[in-house]
């Protein structure tokens, strides 16, 4: 199976803004995407994950001016419908020309529904670009919650980033104080619909970006689809981004690859596992 | 000696209806019955006990054309049962998706009527279909028309098909004022093509109302000089919009209303004795043929002071500007006459719009089961919807849709016409059949008495 999708180029980029870079999870690709796009009319809105009504609940919206896009940095670990907030986003904001950042399975959402648009008339030809991220699984918000409070004892209200990496689950408060816990103890909150998962980098995106591959505060960025490398290259020219040669950067494309194909394999046999759950009969395979 | 003609089914126009004709030796109709035999499908039985809030939404469903009607309608009635008033923004987003409605549907209808007709001062039927001008051109604004009335539906009412936007008590919710800016633009680009639209339309309709001799299939017949004009009344509550008990002074009167079955008012059985197998396209029915208009009918007849009214663009034309032109092309002329008033009433209520104003009542009542309806003239004319609401919940819900109260009008207006044409007369009422099946039946004291379910 073809871990990492179909790309043209994969490269190791970072936003050259500074201002962008203070509270973005990585290289800050998606915000920097967005606004380029915006500002050049290659979008007139862009669908992302804003604040919520709780600490790091993430909510939905339509972004349509720099400030809101800035407005919504940051990974929240927990699930965040974008898709939900399309049919809006065409209607009651008028756009022609929609962005949308999601996890793999948004990607899939949203190709799904231009291809097959049961219920979304008039929404998929304004699809201008999509921006996936990598995504090893999700949590709900009171699994967050349970993560961060009970287990990292940190609160919610004082949290100022929290990643996934090397193996653990990392908090960082705006007192600048660090707690990290093994990824295994997150395992039994992560929500179970991520165990059918069969996509890590987003392979649906125009342009997918994730950390994993590259150095801290840079970002690993698939540039996938013809629109999609028509935006990056002028994004590029721009002068938007910095940008190095994916097997210039340490760990690079072994590791994603590698964990890439730990996620696939790994839910592959869970699928297999429920096809055969009961006694002579089973789970739905929704890839079937 | 009179023969009876059937064309089964009829064609331009929405739903399943047929024609039963009386005709006399020159084949002019002497009595003519315009039935409906969509399938009953029982809506106002099946929404009693449903929500205030899911009712309309079914009754949407009733037809994909004018959902904007009877969604609005709907919701009206249940508001005039609780008694909810709802806010000033959310009136306006109503009417500008009422208005991209009607903008939407002319168009469509002037893709449905222009095959029974001529390129004036041809003998040239026009083709919507073709490649050729003047025709193409025509065809590509009317798209476009129907775009634009579509889009303007989508962003004011959620949908173009089946609004979801609107709600009881208002809206769900305000648009952006990039989304009102897009409305402004379209609308402005829609005005001049809808002028120069209606132009050539009336020229059209005026043209054949002119002619000596009209053409069907192989038959070439006489133009009668009354084509299509019948001596019933008119009936419309707003030249555009809608009129609810709700309103200070309203402008429909549930008094005044009755209905009676299609018994009372169709032919009894009677059996097919003319057929033109030329009949465009596929000929008509089958000598031998029996036919009982009086039990295939599929609609309730509904009387306004006891006797059958005159809804639609004409009505609306009639009642409020003072509008003289009779018969079939006189229905299509108003029809078209509207197309600039839809959008002048856009623009006003654009400008108007709040964009940052409160779409939902405060204070949503529940309903003590008092009576409240709601007009909306809907494209095809008075779309009358009743409601009682207890609880929040829909005890009576009954609609009285446009082409339910022009079906009897209209089989009066196609006497004197030769049955070759008689479908041009059904075609100038733009009828949807679809949105006149759903029948119950209730005398003077407003008792059921009669109702068709679904078999
Ligand atoms: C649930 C989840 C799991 C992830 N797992 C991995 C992983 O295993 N490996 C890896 O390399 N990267 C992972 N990422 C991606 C990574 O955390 C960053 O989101 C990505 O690198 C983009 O960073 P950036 O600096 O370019 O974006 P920024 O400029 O910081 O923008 C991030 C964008 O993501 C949106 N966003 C934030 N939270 C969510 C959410 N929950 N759902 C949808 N959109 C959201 C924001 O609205 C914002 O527009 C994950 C992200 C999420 C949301
Ligand atoms: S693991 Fe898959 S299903 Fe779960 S959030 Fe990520 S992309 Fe979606």
């Amino acid at each position: 199976m073809d871990m990492l999708g179909k790309y043209k180029t994969c490269v190791a980029a970072r936003s050259t803004s500074s201002e962008i870079l203070k509270s973005s999870q990585d290289g800050g690709i998606v915000t920097q995407m967005f606004i380029y796009a915006l500002e050049e009319g290659i979008i007139d809105g862009a669908i992302v994950a804003g604040p919520g009504d709780e600490p790091w609940k993430p909510k939905p919206m339509v972004a349509t001016t720099p400030e809101e896009i800035l407005a919504a940095r940051g990974t929240r670990y927990n699930i965040s419908p974008n898709m939900a907030v399309i049919k809006e986003s065409v209607r009651k904001y008028g756009l022609d020309k929609v962005g949308i950042v999601g996890t793999p399975c948004q990607m899939q959402a949203l190709r799904k529904a231009q291809l097959y648009p049961v219920g979304m008339r008039y929404v998929t030809d304004k699809i201008a670009l999509a921006m996936g991220i990598f995504c090893m699984e999700n949590f709900s918000y009171q699994s967050m919650k349970q993560i961060v409070e009970d287990h990292c004892n940190v609160d919610l209200h004082s949290l100022k980033k929290t990643d996934i990496g090397k193996g653990k689950y990392w908090a960082y408060t705006n007192r600048g104080a660090v707690s990290q816990i093994p990824l295994k103890v997150t395992h039994k909150y992560e929500q179970p619909g991520c165990h059918v998962c069969l996509d890590y980098v987003a392979n649906m995106g125009d342009i997918s970006t994730g950390s994993v591959g590259s150095p801290d505060g840079w970002s690993t960025v698939f540039v996938r689809s013809t629109n999609g490398d028509n935006i990056w290259k002028k994004a590029v020219e721009a002068g938007v981004f910095e940008v190095k040669a994916i097997d210039s950067v340490k760990p690079g494309l072994d590791l994603v690859t590698k964990l890439a194909t730990e996620k696939i394999t790994k839910n592959q046999k869970e699928l297999e596992h429920r096809a055969k759950m009961g006694v002579n009969k089973g789970l739905r395979n929704p890839y079937i | 000696m009179s023969k009876v003609v059937e064309i089964s089914p009829t064609t331009r126009h929405e739903g399943h209806s047929k024609l039963v004709l009386k005709v006399n030796d020159e084949g002019i109709i002497e009595r003519g019955d315009w039935i409906s035999i969509t399938p009953v499908r029982g809506l106002e039985k099946l929404c009693i006990g449903k929500t205030m809030h899911q009712a309309p939404k079914i009754s949407s469903r009733v037809c994909g054309i004018c959902p904007i009607a009877h969604t609005l309608a709907g919701i009206g009635a249940m508001e005039a049962s609780i008694g909810c008033e709802i806010p000033q923004d959310a009136y306006l987003l109503r009417l500008i998706l009422q208005c991209a409605n009607k903008l939407h549907s002319i168009a469509l209808h002037d893709i449905l009527a222009l095959p029974d007709m001529y390129i004036p001062g041809t003998e040239t039927k026009i083709n919507p279909f073709t490649a050729e001008e003047p025709v193409r051109t025509v065809a590509k604004r009317i798209q476009r028309l129907r775009e634009i009335g579509q889009t303007i539906g989508e962003i004011a009412g959620g949908e173009p098909v089946h609004p979801s936007n609107p709600r009881v008590g208002g809206m769900y919710y305000n648009i952006s004022p990039q989304a009102k800016q897009k409305l402004f633009d379209l609308a402005k680009e829609a005005l001049p093509m809808a002028i120069a639209q209606m132009d050539f339309m009336n020229a059209v309709f005026k043209n054949f109302e002119k002619r000596e001799t009209v053409t069907v299939g192989k038959t070439t017949v006489d133009m009668p000089k009354e084509f299509g004009y019948h001596n019933q009344g008119y009936m419309a509550v707003d030249s555009i919009f809608q009129s609810s008990s709700l309103d200070f002074d309203p402008k429909w009167d549930p008094n005044r209303w009755t209905d009676v079955t299609p018994w009372d008012w169709y032919m009894g059985e009677c059996e097919v004795s003319l057929e033109d197998p030329d009949y465009p396209i596929g000929g008509t029915s089958k000598i031998g043929t029996k036919a009982w208009p009086q039990m295939q009918a599929c609609t309730s007849i509904p009387l306004y002071d006891g006797q059958p009214v005159e809804v639609g663009p004409r009505a609306r034309m009639v009642t409020f500007k003072n509008f003289d032109h009779k018969g079939a092309m006189g229905q299509n002329i108003a029809r078209e006459m509207e197309y600039p008033d839809c959008l002048y009433t856009i623009i006003d209520a654009l400008d108007a719009l709040d964009c940052n104003g409160s779409v939902l009542a405060d204070e949503i009542p529940q309903g003590d089961g008092s009576l409240g309806w709601n007009a909306n003239e809907a494209p095809r004319g008075t779309d009358v919807h009743l409601a009682k609401v207890k609880d929040g919940r829909v005890q009576m819900y009954n609609l009285l849709v446009p082409t339910t109260w022009n079906f009897p009008t209209c089989s009066r207006a196609l006497e004197g016409a030769p049955w070759q044409l008689a479908e041009v007369i059904v075609r100038a009422y733009d009828p949807c059949v679809s949105c006149a099946t759903h029948m119950l039946v209730v005398d003077e004291n407003k008792k059921i008495i009669a109702q068709k379910l679904v078999q």
